[in-house]
């Protein structure tokens, strides 16, 4: 008898397209990126048979590793995920391949180029090649033009050209390495990966919105009152302080994420479901978009870090104790803020977003409040009828929860608020895949639907920039309030909402 | 109407001269395009239908082997004018047979292989090669050849550019001649693809031509008796040749709706109690229907134990691992305006029992339309769960599903249909034996 624990009848019916012969090549394999995220979503690619024969995955560092040591230490670092497929692996392996590469270095990548060539006849993957940026941010544009020098992404046809984010560190310098990277390779080559995007549940909200009568006639000022956008992570900074103290929330989080999650919700329904013509609506609203106060920065924006917390038995430390951080360090681990959307569509209504480290869930979800009924006739089991709302649940516990009044059992006609759901989980009963494994498999396929284009970057550079500009220059307009660990970020959020008598949605 | 391909009608020009002509056209074009880099694809277009109308003179030519509105009106007028059932399929041999004997020697224009529907231009084949046979016997092999450029989006771009070669031509003189010129047009680079949109029982020499040839196949078979249609599925699997099937195809909602019910973990249990199951099909073409019930055992695991025939409806018995018996029954009904295809499902139901109380089993039915779903409702099926879908059956036109498969197949036979195709043969051949 069949297991029943995934659906016998869904087995094979999945039409994925299928990845074209060719050579995917990271640079900057040695890092964390690679071993967490990459190489298990090609794996989990090859274990859905999406991977062609004719492939070769080519890791580039500046460590001095042998084909056989890169393979090796993937193994190790997979172990969990290889468990009972090992021999599913050891064919997987055989694709792996590495070059000791420092980019800064023009004979390491003519050595590249040359190597390249032989994996391309070993392989038969005709030349055709993906170059996959996981390197310092600081890298990317001399990694551009390095490999434009080298004639490697010279064919648009044949090959592009991958980039993490974040995509520059404020607007200005977004533009300046936007101009860099489209003088190396032609836009159609470029893909600029927010792998918030490749989430199941972020693709959801297209459908949800596009695919259905009900909603769309509702999602407007008509309707709503307020949207609140929340990315909540528990864990602190780890040990990728280095990193955050030049970065912190907002460019690591808001900017990117939390802004995705804002066009994709607030856009207009594209004409076509085409790259293009996505992206240009995507674009749009984010050009149309602007902080609630620009000329005073400081209401419309709350910061914080977090501080000590947990309990006797689990003693967390403050950011600033953690490793690698600066004693009087200023990064903020939690941003929240108010923006408007300046269209016609959404005037008026307040887009409340906030992320942070140490929260108590890890969680991202968008609530849509609606806008209250004009005459109350009924009296409600709690002090007051509670709006309707619709909550999309990004992570984790994918689906959607519908919140609306109902009739309190009993003889009077009293009302209180009740629960519809739906939960990817029971209704599909299978995990989505990582983000990373449509996104790879996007890029590969040449289909940026899910990549963030230029003007979308800079457009959501620009909209915190009076943030970023304050934040540089004059700091203490700007404070970091503490909060302890665990808690959802320091009180004064709360007042950014409850100034306009609204109050965070606590998931 | 589908847009022609074609600005100028193709130049006719004798046989022996076309793959020169072809090279010519190429070498003095632009130089800068040397045609699409895509595939060859070659049509069986005959068109029976269409040219018997116009060849008795119920509608007007030219012919463009196009299933037009008008043609479906007319032929429909012409089966209850001459007392034919309701029920009978555009596509059956009865209707075929009796406008056979009306033909009248009328002339008309054939501009079969100049139509496409955009969505196979829009993959720019690099060839077209368009198998017209004719009604007329002894008509000698006449060929057209083209450049075509279809338009795209993308003004400014430049144009990709492919050619069509027509080969018309009674039967024999295809098999005779029109074989020899696709040898010499093959481009062996590229790959090619045979669409055999016709009834498989016909031109048996030419299709097993193709079906030797190194190309890919694209078959309907719900065109063509079951016997020979599992035949040349039998034939190809044995060669190892990719196998396309619009028929099975055509199943896709079936299988994606009757996968989606089982989504929800809380009801796959349902699966493991499966006792009976009902396939109602439109006319008696049993194909479709065999490969659905095949592809469920073999999702299940099921073992196929015995075939019965009662009158029209045919009864199939499975065995499940612990010696459960399932029971199916596939029920011919004659549809008023059936499809141009025979044998399309247009209802399915699924009886899970666990105990002997009605009301704690399951019954699943879809259904092409609610009308069908109610009537696979009586017996009481009511009184147990039921769990109740529509899969209308909105074909597309057969030039769009060949198009999907040439745009996302690679040319080999899905995994799913190689199993069904097994288990059907198996079925199929134990009817036969009896």
């Amino acid at each position: 008898m069949p297991s029943t624990l995934s659906n016998p009848l869904r087995l094979g019916l999945r039409q994925e397209r299928v990845i074209s012969p060719q050579c995917l090549v990271i640079f900057g394999a040695s890092g964390d990126l690679t071993h967490r995220k990459l190489i298990p979503a090609l794996f989990e690619l090859y274990l859905q048979r999406r991977i062609p024969s004719e492939f070769g995955i080519v890791g580039c560092a500046r460590r001095p590793w042998t084909d056989n040591q890169f393979r090796e230490k993937m193994k190790l670092k997979l172990s969990d995920q290889i468990l009972g497929k090992e021999k599913e692996w050891e064919q997987f392996s055989s694709y792996l391949f590495y070059e000791s590469v420092d980019l800064q270095q023009s004979d390491h990548i003519v050595r590249l180029s040359k190597r390249l060539n032989e994996i391309d006849k070993l392989q038969a993957t005709h030349g055709n090649r993906t170059f996959y940026l996981s390197v310092s941010p600081n890298f990317y544009a001399s990694g551009c033009k390095a490999l434009k020098a080298a004639g490697l992404i010279d064919d648009p046809k044949k090959s592009r050209l991958v980039i993490e984010k974040p995509f520059g560190k404020d607007y200005s310098s977004a533009k300046k390495l936007n101009k860099v990277v489209q003088s190396c390779a032609d836009e159609s080559q470029i893909f600029r990966i927010d792998h918030y995007l490749g989430k199941e549940t972020v693709q959801n909200i297209l459908v949800l919105r596009f695919a259905n009568t009900i909603f769309e006639p509702i999602w407007n000022r008509n309707y709503i009152s307020s949207i609140q956008i929340t990315s909540s992570e528990t864990v602190g900074v780890e040990d990728r302080a280095g990193y955050y103290e030049s970065s912190g929330a907002l460019r690591d989080m808001l900017q990117n994420h939390l802004t995705q999650m804002l066009a994709v919700t607030a856009m207009e329904p594209p004409g076509k479901f085409e790259p293009e013509a996505i992206r240009n609506e995507k674009a749009k609203v984010l050009q149309a978009s602007k902080l609630a106060d620009e000329n005073e920065p400081w209401k419309c924006c709350i910061r914080g870090q977090y501080g000590e917390g947990g309990n006797s038995s689990n003693r967390l430390k403050g950011y600033r104790q953690e490793d690698g951080v600066n004693l009087n360090s200023t990064t903020e681990t939690y941003i929240a803020t108010k923006v408007f959307i300046d269209n016609w569509r959404w005037q008026g209504v307040p887009f409340y977003l906030r992320t942070g480290k140490r929260l108590p869930k890890r969680l991202g979800e968008i609530v849509l409040t609606f806008k209250d009924v004009p005459v109350h006739l009924f009296e409600s089991t709690i002090i007051n009828p509670s709006p309707n709302q619709l909550i999309l649940r990004i992570q984790p516990d994918e689906g959607a929860t519908f919140k609306f009044e109902v009739k309190s059992p009993g003889s009077g006609m009293k009302s209180r608020p009740v629960e519809m759901e739906f939960s990817y989980d029971k209704s599909f009963g299978e995990p989505s895949d990582e983000g990373y494994v449509r996104l790879l498999a996007d890029a590969m396929l040449s289909d940026p639907t899910l990549f963030t284009r230029s003007d979308e970057v800079e457009a959501a550079w620009k909209l915190y920039t009076p943030l970023i500009e304050l934040m540089d220059n004059t700091p203490w307009k700007l404070p970091i309030y503490n909060y302890e660990s665990m808690t959802w970020g320091p009180p004064e959020s709360d007042q950014l909402l409850s100034q306009d008598n609204i109050f965070w949605r606590r998931p | 109407m589908k847009p022609q391909l074609t600005l100028q009608s193709p130049l006719e020009l004798p046989y022996q001269e076309i793959s020169n002509y072809l090279n010519q056209l190429w070498i003095s074009e632009d130089k800068d395009n040397s045609g699409a880099n895509t595939f060859t694809l070659i049509v069986w277009q005959p068109a029976w239908l269409e040219q018997c109308l116009v060849q008795t003179g119920l509608i007007n030519g030219p012919i463009t082997g196009n299933i037009s509105p008008e043609i479906i009106k007319v032929a429909k007028k012409f089966i209850l004018d001459n007392g034919l059932p309701h029920t009978t399929s555009l596509n059956s041999d009865e209707l075929l047979n009796l406008l056979r004997g009306k033909l009248s020697n009328k002339d008309f224009e054939d501009f079969r292989g100049q139509f496409f529907e955009s969505s196979i231009s829009t993959l720019h084949p690099r060839r077209l090669i368009t198998l017209a046979p004719t009604l007329k016997k002894n008509s000698e092999i006449k060929t057209f050849v083209s450049a075509y450029c279809p338009l795209g989006d993308n003004t400014g771009i430049q144009p990709i550019c492919g050619d069509l070669v027509v080969i018309r031509g009674d039967s024999n003189s295809i098999k005779d001649k029109g074989l020899k010129i696709i040898d010499d047009l093959s481009i062996n680079e590229l790959p090619s693809w045979l669409w055999w949109n016709g009834s498989l029982d016909e031109a048996p020499e030419v299709f097993d031509y193709f079906a030797n040839f190194g190309i890919r196949l694209i078959i309907d078979t719900a065109h063509g008796s079951p016997n020979r249609c599992l035949k040349v599925l039998d034939q190809l699997k044995k060669k190892d040749k990719a196998i396309n099937d619009l028929n099975w195809l055509r199943l896709k909602s079936w299988r994606e709706s009757l996968a989606m019910i089982f989504d929800p973990p809380s009801r796959r249990p349902i699966l493991d109690h499966i006792t009976d199951i009902d396939v109602d099909i439109a006319g008696d073409h049993m194909l479709q229907s065999l490969f659905l019930i095949s592809w469920i055992s073999d999702k299940l695991e099921w073992h196929f134990t015995k075939i019965e025939k009662h009158k029209e409806l045919i009864k199939i018995e499975f065995e499940r691992n612990k010696g459960e018996i399932i029971s199916i029954c596939i029920n011919p009904l004659p549809v008023e305006n059936p499809s141009i295809h025979l044998g399309q499902v247009i209802g399915l139901r699924l009886i899970s029992k666990i105990s002997e109380v009605q009301k704690n089993n399951t019954c699943v039915i879809l259904g092409c339309e609610s009308v069908e779903c109610m009537r696979l409702e009586a017996g009481g099926m009511a009184d147990m769960q039921l769990i109740e879908q529509v899969v209308p059956n909105t074909f597309f036109s057969s030039e769009s599903d060949v198009s999907k498969l040439l745009g996302s197949s690679r040319g080999h036979t899905s995994p799913l249909f190689e199993n069904t195709i097994n288990i059907a043969l198996k079925i199929f051949n134990s009817l036969n034996k009896k």
